[in-house]
């Protein structure tokens, strides 16, 4: 079904992987000359996902396209960056939907099934303006959907029926695109144990390739002191609340306290900002706040729900610019608290 | 303990040890999470697991205990504390309850008190108490013919949604009365087993129609000969198309009148013959909505023809819900399997009593009036009475009564 040139358009499909099995050969062949047009695509590959999040595709040497594929993640496990990681997942999967969305439906049905295990159906179905070329199993559909904001991806604005989501062949490479990047990110994440001898030179130019272009990993630290200004609308809403007497329900509480505990604010100031609660009882607050830290109970650590669950719950309110590209309350406030303090990029609010 | 609390307790122990006492076992029984809420200090035993419904048995009738829950996900170690438990997989389940439904009986037998000001009222609580604006209001409610009724009609809506939107052929679903307010639906699927929280809640959202986009369900202004027309999808597309259309449908034959439409509207829609609306949406022939009114009309479509399900207990992927075949300690009646092909039929004050036989000697408090098996009592204020068991427990696991001594 796939060609060698197919191959080298996709080369995270199953087939992709037989065929560098196939050839059969072992690490030390790697620093041998004819494998470096390899060593040197797979370092373009991390160049090009680096420098502008995309990903070429060179099809006038399918063997190094094909094979510079599973080195490109070897190097990037033995340098373990998760920011590069993340860029070239990202890159991989955007280079593959450009492809896809070209593709027939039988070539899609095939990659999806075969490579991702996909339980897809051919439909061919034309409802009003859109024509429907596929039926996706519900469970396929919500493992990768749920990564994308659009308001098409949710769940109660496509057709469902008996348990197929109608899905286009655009939306379709869509999925798949989502797809290849969990994947890549998953297989970039394995360690090899020891770096293999020829591939030091190359994971040290690659090293190099990722401070040039994202810069020093720094971990950005929160501020020492909670800064009020930069909280989310909602944990500002929730705060107000409070102290207007209202009632806040469970969820509303469990998020306010669980953001304060991961901005950093002290047992006891959570407890007091929860006095004003009509049904305010210091010992089971007390009890509820360190349950949430971690010190009770299960001694789980527990971190601020998702906007999609506070969403659910009636606890997002008044959603703002920086909320539209965030997905927890705690990104929001990392974000703004960065800006407030002049230290990390506004260039998207400005 | 309260000396309603012996009784009951008593009672529930000779009920789980009947010599022919069975239990259900849940699919992959053994890595499940079982918990206990005793009767004693409203304490929850839980973190237990059982190697067969035999010594989950013994257990039940050591403890006698209030309820009795199981975990609706499977585990490696379900003894283990929760991040080590080892999560694998979790049916998916759902609620319906009438705490969810607006019957218009709750007016005349759930109550209200306010914690603060005492205030008591009828029907459901308020969000904040009208004399002191406290917002600590207390429910009580009761189970009543009208609403488990409701309640019923509610879970045959949402299996016809599970069946026709959901399903994928081989999911093995069963349907539980909870011996409460409602009925539970439990789908045993592999499909569904793996999906995470987040995946879950998109399936919530479904089910409820929130935030449903009307315009990405194929209701657009489409312009046609100079003037904007709504089209929209048509009367047997799948999913929420077909059923938005089927809920425009009733909206406006049941209430055109109350949404603003003038007596030539009400006209054209009372001559609609529905043979004619799986070939074309039917408003067309309506003429003069405005685009305000029609989003209201769409809203409400969607509110009217959404499975009201409670939300929580169908994304939450480490719920422990009741074990079917064990008391509830609400109401002394037994959760219940209840086959599809009779669920039509199926009478909870009938088919889950617990206790059909002796008498029971106490005194009410205050009690609407309320059906078991085929007798009706009540109702009753500041009375010392003697009652078939099942409906005296009702009453005592209800507070609305003591054992008269």
């Amino acid at each position: 079904m796939l060609t060698r040139a197919d191959l080298a358009k996709y080369p995270f499909v199953a087939e992709a992987t037989d065929y560098v099995r196939e050839l059969g050969f072992s690490i030390d062949e790697i620093a041998t000359p004819e494998f470096s047009p390899v060593l040197d695509r797979a370092e373009r590959r991390l160049e090009e996902a680096l420098s502008k999040s995309q990903i070429s595709v060179e099809v006038s040497n399918e063997s190094a396209e094909i094979l510079s594929f599973p080195v490109s993640n070897l190097i990037l496990g033995l340098i373990g960056d998760e920011r590069a990681r993340r860029r070239f997942a990202l890159a991989e999967a955007k280079r593959a939907y450009d492809l896809l969305r070209q593709e027939s439906p039988e070539k899609l049905e095939h990659i999806a099934t075969t490579t991702f295990g996909w339980r897809l159906e051919r439909l061919d179905i034309r409802l009003g303006l859109r024509l429907y070329d596929f039926g996706l199993n519900l469970a396929d559909f919500l493992r990768n959907s749920v990564h994308l904001r659009e308001p098409r991806w949710n769940l109660p604005n496509r057709v469902l029926n008996h348990g197929l989501v109608y899905v286009t062949r655009e939306e379709t490479a869509r999925l798949m695109e989502e797809e290849v990047r969990m994947r890549v990110l998953e297989r970039s994440s394995k360690v090899p144990a020891s770096v293999p001898q020829p591939l030091g030179s190359k994971v040290e130019r690659a090293r190099g390739l990722v401070i040039k272009w994202l810069g020093i990993p720094t971990q950005y630290e929160l501020p020492k002191v909670p800064m009020p200004d930069a909280m989310p609308p909602c944990i500002r809403h929730l705060i107000d609340n409070l102290n207007e007497g209202k009632n806040v329900q469970h969820m509303g509480r469990f998020a306010l306290a669980a953001f304060l505990l991961n901005i950093g604010a002290g047992d006891e100031e959570i407890v007091k900002m929860f006095k004003p609660a009509t049904d305010f009882s210091e010992r089971m607050t007390r009890y509820q706040v360190e349950h949430i830290g971690g010190k009770r109970g299960g001694r789980t650590k527990y971190t601020c729900p998702m906007c999609t669950t506070l969403k659910t719950h009636g606890v997002c309110f008044k959603p703002d610019k920086i909320c539209d590209t965030i997905r927890n309350p705690l990104s929001y406030y990392k974000r703004k608290s960065r800006i407030l303090s002049g230290k990390g990029p506004s260039r998207e609010f400005s | 303990m309260s000396s309603a609390e012996h009784l009951i307790k008593q009672k529930f122990q000779q009920f789980y040890l009947e010599r022919n006492r069975t239990l259900f076992s849940p699919p992959a029984a053994s890595q499940r999470e079982y918990g206990f809420l005793l009767f004693k200090g409203k304490f929850m035993v839980r973190h237990r697991t059982f190697k067969n419904p035999e010594t989950l048995l013994t257990a039940i009738r050591d403890l006698s205990p209030a309820h009795v829950y199981f975990s609706t996900a499977y585990y490696q170690d379900p003894t283990a504390s929760m991040d080590q438990k080892g999560w694998l997989g979790a049916d998916l389940v759902f609620d319906i309850d009438a705490d969810h439904l607006d019957t218009p009986c709750k007016i005349m037998h759930d109550n209200w008190k306010c914690k603060a000001c005492s205030t008591v009222g009828k029907g459901s609580a308020p969000k904040t108490c009208p004399k002191c604006k406290n917002d600590r209001v207390e429910i009580e409610t009761w189970l009543c013919d009208r609403c488990l009724q409701e309640a019923k009609e509610e879970t045959i809506h949402l299996l016809e949604m599970i069946f026709s939107d959901l399903q994928m052929g081989d999911a093995n679903l069963s349907v539980y009365f909870s011996g409460h307010r409602g009925y539970h639906v439990h789908l045993h699927s592999e499909d569904f087993r793996m999906l995470r929280e987040e995946q879950r809640r998109e399936i919530v959202d479904y089910l409820l129609g929130e935030q449903l986009d009307p315009s990405l369900q194929g209701m657009e202004d489409v312009p046609e000969g100079g003037v904007l027309i709504l089209k929209g999808p048509q009367w047997g597309e799948p999913g929420w198309r077909g059923r938005m259309v089927r809920g425009i449908y009733e909206v406006l034959t049941k209430e055109g009148e109350n949404l603003g439409l003038n007596q030539a509207q009400l006209k054209v829609i009372n001559a609609w013959d529905k043979a004619n609306f799986f070939t074309k949406p039917f408003w067309s022939s309506l003429k003069g909505i405005n685009a305000g009114t029609w989003k209201n009309i769409v809203q409400r479509a969607v509110r009217e023809t959404a499975a009201k399900i409670d939300s929580v207990v169908t994304s939450d992927v480490h719920r422990l819900i009741r074990l079917p075949g064990t008391l509830n300690g609400h109401t002394g009646l037994l959760g219940v399997n209840v086959p599809l092909e009779r669920l039509d039929e199926f009478d909870p004050f009938i088919e889950s009593i617990a206790f059909p036989e002796g008498q029971v000697k106490i005194t009410v408090k205050d009690s609407p009036e309320f059906r078991i098996g085929s007798q009706n009592f009540g109702p009753f204020h500041d009375e010392k009475i003697e009652l078939p068991t099942a409906a005296a427990m009702l009453l005592l696991c209800k507070h609305k009564a003591e054992p008269t001594s």
